[in-house]
C-alpha cells in the first residue's frame, strides 16, 4: 500500500463539462478507478490523490499525471485514483476515459 | 553429354536407393523399416532437409532419425525452416548434426539457448523464410529430404491438404538435384483430390502410425483481447488504416492485431472504411478474420499454411480463399512470403522488445526463436518498382532523396509499453546484442525489424511516425513519447514531445480522432470463441483446447 498527493499546473477545463464529475474503471483485482471531479483549486492545476496497492512505482504514476495535465485541459479538477495493480498501460487510459466523460458525458 | 559430375550425381543416388533393397515394396516402406532405410540412404556429409514447418512436421520420420545414432549417422548438415520437436533436439544432443541452417525455434526456443551455451548448436546462419528457401536452390540444396504429406496414391503422388507450406520448396531442388525425397504420410488411398507433388519426384514413402503434428498456431481467444488492446486497435484504423487506405496487408498472430480484425465490422464499418481498406490479405486463415468475411470486408486471402479447424469455413468461402477443385485449401509459404515482400502495402506486428533506434527482437539471454517470415514482411524491398496509393503516400512522407525509392511499405510496430509482469517493452539496447549469442550467429545480432525499415509505431500512449522524423535523434524522441512509463520513457523530454506533436509525428488517440471512453470490449465483433462459430454458421471447428462448452 502506498498512498500520495500533488498537483500539476494545466490549462482550465473549459467553462462547461457534460458533468460535474466522471468515473471510469473499477477498484478490482489488476484494475483501477480513476475519479475526475470539478471544483478543484486552483483553476490551473490538477490535483491528484493516489492509493495503490502496489508500492515502489511512484515515480511512474507522478509522471504520467505530469504527462496528462500537460496534454489536457484539466486545470480545476480533483483526481482520485484507487489502484488495485492496474497494469500500467491501463493507467493513462483510464484517466482519458474520465476526462472524456467528464468533458463529452457518457454517451 | 551426360558430364562427369552428373553422372557421379545420379550414380551416388542410384546407389543409395540400390541400398535400400528389399526393405522397400516399389517406394513404400514399412514404419518399423524406416530407421534402417534412413540409415541407408543418408551419407556423412550430407545437407539433410527434415520437414519441419511453421505448422506441420514429419515427425515420425524425425522421431524415427532420432532413435539412430553417432555411429549410424554423423556429420549431418541439417537444413529446415522450424525446429519444433524434443526430436530435432535429440539429434543435437546425440552430436550427429555438424552444420543447422535453420529460420525460426519458437516451441524450442529455450533448449537452443541451452544447446549454444553448451556449444552443442553449431549454426551456419539464422534465415528469413525466403531465404534458406532460396539457399535451397543455391548452396543448401537437400542430398536427402524427409517431408510430410496428407495422402499418397498407389503410385506415389502426394496430396498435402490444407497445409502445403513449405514441401513444394523442399521437394523441388532435392528431386531436380538427384537428391532422395522420403515421404510420411497420414494415409496412402486409391484417389487423392489433387496432385500437389507428382510421384516421380517422390523416391520413398511411408505410411506413418500416427498422423503428422500440425501446430495450431494463429488461433487467439477474442475473451483476451483487452480494452487496451482495443483502444490501440482504433487508434492503428483511424491513424494508419484509414489515413493511408490500406489495401493489401499482413497481420501478426497477436491479440493486437485480431482487435483490429474485430473492429472492422463495427468501428470500422461506422467510420464507413468498408470497401476502402483491407480487402487484399497475405496471412494464414485467422479465425478472428470470420466476421469481416462474413460481413463482406474481405476480397482474398493467399495463406503461408493452413489453420486447425477452418478446413471447411475456408472450402465453403472458396471466392475468398485459394482453394483446389476439390475446394481444399492450398496454401504456400514461399509464395506467401513472396507476396509479403512485394504485393502488400502494409505489414503490421508485435514484437517482445523494441529499442531506442526502432530495432526489435523477440530474443532474449535463455531463448533463441529466430526469424520466421516476419523480416521478409517487415522490411522495406528496395526492389520494388509498382505503385499503390499507400506506398506513394509513406513514401512521400519520407521524403527520399535522389537515388532512393519513391515509396515506402508501411511497416508498423504494435506493442503494449510493457509485457506482462511489468516487463518494460523499450529497452535502451536489446537482449539480443548478449555477446554468446552474437558470437554463435558469426556476429549477427538477431533483429527482427530493422528501426530503418518501421514507419509506425503504435502503443496505447498513440502513433509514432519514425518515417516522418528527418534525424536519428528525432527518431528517438519520437520512441521515447510513445514508450509510455517505462525507464526509455521517462527520459523523454516535454518540449520534444510537444513539437513532435505539433508536427505530426507524434500522436494522441485525441489526435487521430479517437474517443478513449468507446474503448470497450463491446465493440468487438464477438467476445469469444463461441462468437466465431457463431458466425463461421458453424463452419468452423475450433481446436479443443479453445472449446469450454
Amino acid at each position: 500500500m502506498e498512498k500520495f498527493a500533488k498537483a500539476f499546473p494545466s490549462k482550465p477545463l473549459p467553462s462547461k463539462t457534460a458533468k460535474p464529475w466522471a468515473l471510469a474503471g473499477v477498484v478490482g483485482s489488476g484494475n483501477l478507478e480513476v475519479l475526475l471531479e470539478r471544483g478543484g483549486k486552483p483553476s490551473n492545476a490538477m490535483e491528484c490523490h493516489v492509493e495503490t496497492s502496489i508500492p515502489g512505482y511512484k515515480a511512474a504514476w507522478l509522471a504520467a499525471l505530469s504527462d496528462f495535465a500537460h496534454h489536457y485541459a484539466a486545470g480545476g479538477t480533483k483526481v482520485t485514483i484507487n489502484d488495485q495493480g492496474a497494469p500500467p498501460v491501463l493507467v493513462t487510459l483510464r484517466l482519458r476515459q474520465a476526462y472524456d466523460h467528464l468533458i463529452k458525458g457518457d454517451k | 553429354m551426360i558430364t562427369a559430375k552428373t553422372a557421379k550425381r545420379r550414380e551416388n543416388k542410384t546407389e543409395r536407393i540400390a541400398r535400400v533393397g528389399k526393405l522397400a515394396r516399389g517406394k513404400f516402406v514399412a514404419p518399423e523399416k524406416v530407421p534402417e532405410v534412413l540409415r541407408r540412404i543418408v551419407e556423412p556429409g550430407d545437407i539433410l532437409c527434415l520437414e519441419g514447418d511453421n505448422q506441420k512436421q514429419a515427425d515420425f520420420l524425425a522421431n524415427q532419425l532420432a532413435t539412430l545414432g553417432k555411429k549410424d549417422l554423423r556429420d549431418i548438415h541439417l537444413v529446415m525452416s522450424c525446429i519444433t520437436l524434443p526430436a530435432h533436439i535429440e539429434l543435437f544432443r546425440k552430436g550427429m548434426i555438424k552444420q543447422v541452417d535453420f529460420c525460426y525455434a519458437g516451441p524450442q526456443g529455450t533448449a537452443v539457448a541451452d544447446l549454444v551455451k553448451a556449444k552443442k548448436f553449431p549454426v551456419g546462419a539464422i534465415h528469413t523464410y525466403n531465404e534458406l528457401f532460396a539457399r535451397f536452390y543455391v548452396d543448401l540444396t537437400p542430398r536427402v529430404a524427409l517431408v510430410a504429406a496428407a495422402q499418397a496414391d498407389r503410385k506415389g503422388n502426394l496430396y498435402l491438404a490444407a497445409n502445403t507450406e513449405d514441401t513444394p520448396a523442399v521437394v523441388e531442388p532435392t528431386a531436380f538435384s538427384d537428391g532422395i525425397v522420403f515421404a510420411q504420410v497420414n494415409e496412402i488411398v486409391d484417389r487423392i483430390p489433387h496432385i500437389d507433388i507428382p510421384a516421380d519426384q517422390v523416391d520413398f514413402i511411408v505410411q506413418a502410425p500416427y498422423p503428422m503434428h500440425l501446430q495450431a498456431l494463429f488461433t487467439r481467444d477474442p475473451a483476451a483481447i483487452t480494452e487496451v488492446q482495443v483502444l490501440m486497435a482504433m487508434v492503428a484504423l483511424r491513424g494508419i488504416y484509414e489515413k493511408y487506405e490500406v489495401q493489401s496487408l499482413n497481420h501478426g498472430v497477436g491479440f493486437n492485431t485480431a482487435a483490429i480484425e474485430l473492429l472492422l465490422p463495427t468501428y470500422g464499418e461506422r467510420l464507413g472504411l468498408k470497401g476502402k481498406i483491407c480487402k487484399h490479405w497475405v496471412v494464414n486463415p485467422l479465425p478472428t478474420m470470420i466476421p469481416a468475411i462474413e460481413t463482406g470486408w474481405v476480397e482474398s486471402v493467399f495463406a503461408f499454411g493452413g489453420e486447425v479447424g477452418m478446413e471447411r469455413y475456408t472450402a465453403a468461402r472458396s471466392d475468398v480463399f485459394f482453394t483446389g477443385r476439390d475446394g481444399g485449401f492450398h496454401s504456400n509459404r514461399p509464395m506467401g512470403q513472396l507476396a509479403g515482400l512485394y504485393g502488400i502495402d502494409m505489414f503490421i506486428g508485435a514484437s517482445l522488445q523494441i529499442d531506442i533506434n526502432g530495432n526489435s527482437s523477440t530474443v532474449s539471454k535463455n531463448r533463441i526463436t529466430g526469424y520466421g517470415g516476419a523480416p521478409n514482411m517487415g522490411c522495406q524491398p528496395t526492389g520494388r518498382r509498382h505503385p499503390s496509393k499507400s506506398w506513394l503516400k509513406a513514401g512521400a512522407e519520407a521524403n527520399p532523396g535522389p537515388g532512393t525509392s519513391p515509396g515506402r511499405k508501411l511497416v508498423v510496430q504494435m506493442v503494449e509499453t510493457f509485457q506482462a509482469g511489468r516487463v518494460p517493452t523499450f529497452v535502451e539496447e536489446l537482449d539480443a546484442h548478449e555477446p554468446s549469442i552474437r558470437k554463435a550467429l558469426h556476429g549477427v545480432t538477431p533483429v527482427m525489424i530493422y528501426g530503418d525499415d518501421v514507419t509506425h509505431i503504435v502503443t496505447e500512449e498513440g502513433i509514432a511516425n519514425l518515417a516522418a522524423c528527418r534525424s536519428v535523434a528525432e527518431r528517438q524522441a519520437a520512441i521515447r513519447a510513445v514508450a509510455g512509463y517505462t525507464p526509455v520513457g521517462l527520459k523523454r523530454k516535454k518540449r520534444e514531445t510537444e513539437d513532435l506533436r505539433a508536427r505530426g509525428i507524434v500522436q494522441l488517440p485525441e489526435d487521430v480522432g479517437v474517443r478513449p471512453s468507446e474503448a470497450s470490449r463491446s465493440l468487438l465483433a464477438t467476445q469469444d470463441i463461441k462468437g466465431l462459430v457463431r458466425w463461421s454458421n458453424g463452419l468452423y471447428d475450433p481446436p479443443s483446447q479453445f472449446v469450454d462448452w
